[in-house]
């Protein structure tokens, strides 16, 4: 399945601001989150204090990913 | 290129200071809290910064806090604005207005709002150093588990 995935801040030195993947069905974010490690071992610890939304609501890893949905890589907030 | 949104919580305009109170007879308290870019961070010298943010999301999440604020308190005014884009020393980055029959509420809430928004919000600061440098703010850890 597709699912199209948007990338902030300190996350886009190591990913494009958008992207599209090909996912195996029933993929949670914990496995998207290794995978995208894995892609890039640079971006690992900052994947790992990122929070992810699909459809703009914060899920959290046990959430399956559906096919279609936008899915946004939030590294920590720090507006203010 | 698709039809400008509108985004009532955020700007790329300078925030003005409001000169004049909300009209709300029952009003006795108002609290104006803005935050500021400063020229320092951890002994750097900042020269300016700038915000990114996920629009809508961000949009939305202040919503949702200015929306649970008037759950907990009661409050006859909440407002909340952030600027993105190119900010300069001394410019105005957020801003947030309560009011309420009374300070307590008043000072309460508005904490309460700020604290949130810089936790919760998808909006991101990159910090310019006077040495020509630049980098994303880090936020804290435990932000991530908000």
């Amino acid at each position: 399945m597709v699912v199209q995935i948007l990338f902030f801040a300190a996350m886009k030195d190591y990913f494009p601001s958008q992207d599209r993947l090909e996912l195996s069905e029933s993929t949670n974010v914990r496995s998207l989150r290794e995978t995208l490690a894995e892609r890039k071992p640079e971006a690992s610890s900052l994947l790992s204090l990122s929070r992810f939304a699909v459809n703009q609501t914060v899920v959290n890893d046990d959430h399956i990913l559906q096919e279609g949905v936008v899915i946004a890589v939030l590294p920590p907030s720090s507006g203010g | 290129m698709s039809v400008l949104e509108t985004f009532a919580h955020i700007t790329f305009e300078p925030i003005p200071i409001p000169t004049k109170l909300p009209e709300i007879p029952e009003m006795g308290a108002f609290v104006f809290f803005s935050g500021i870019v400063r020229n320092v961070n951890e002994g750097k010298k900042v020269t300016h910064l700038e915000y990114e943010a996920y629009v809508p999301m961000a949009n939305e999440t202040i919503r949702r806090i200015l929306s649970d604020a008037k759950e907990k308190w009661d409050l006859l005014h909440v407002d909340c604005t952030h600027r993105l884009g190119k900010l300069n020393i001394s410019e105005i980055a957020v801003t947030v207005e309560v009011g309420s029959m009374h300070r307590a509420e008043a000072y309460a809430a508005n904490r309460y709002i700020i604290d949130r928004v810089k936790h919760e919000v998808p909006i991101w600061k990159k910090e310019f150093y006077s040495d020509g440098s630049s980098e994303w703010s880090q936020g804290c850890s435990h932000e991530a588990e908000h």
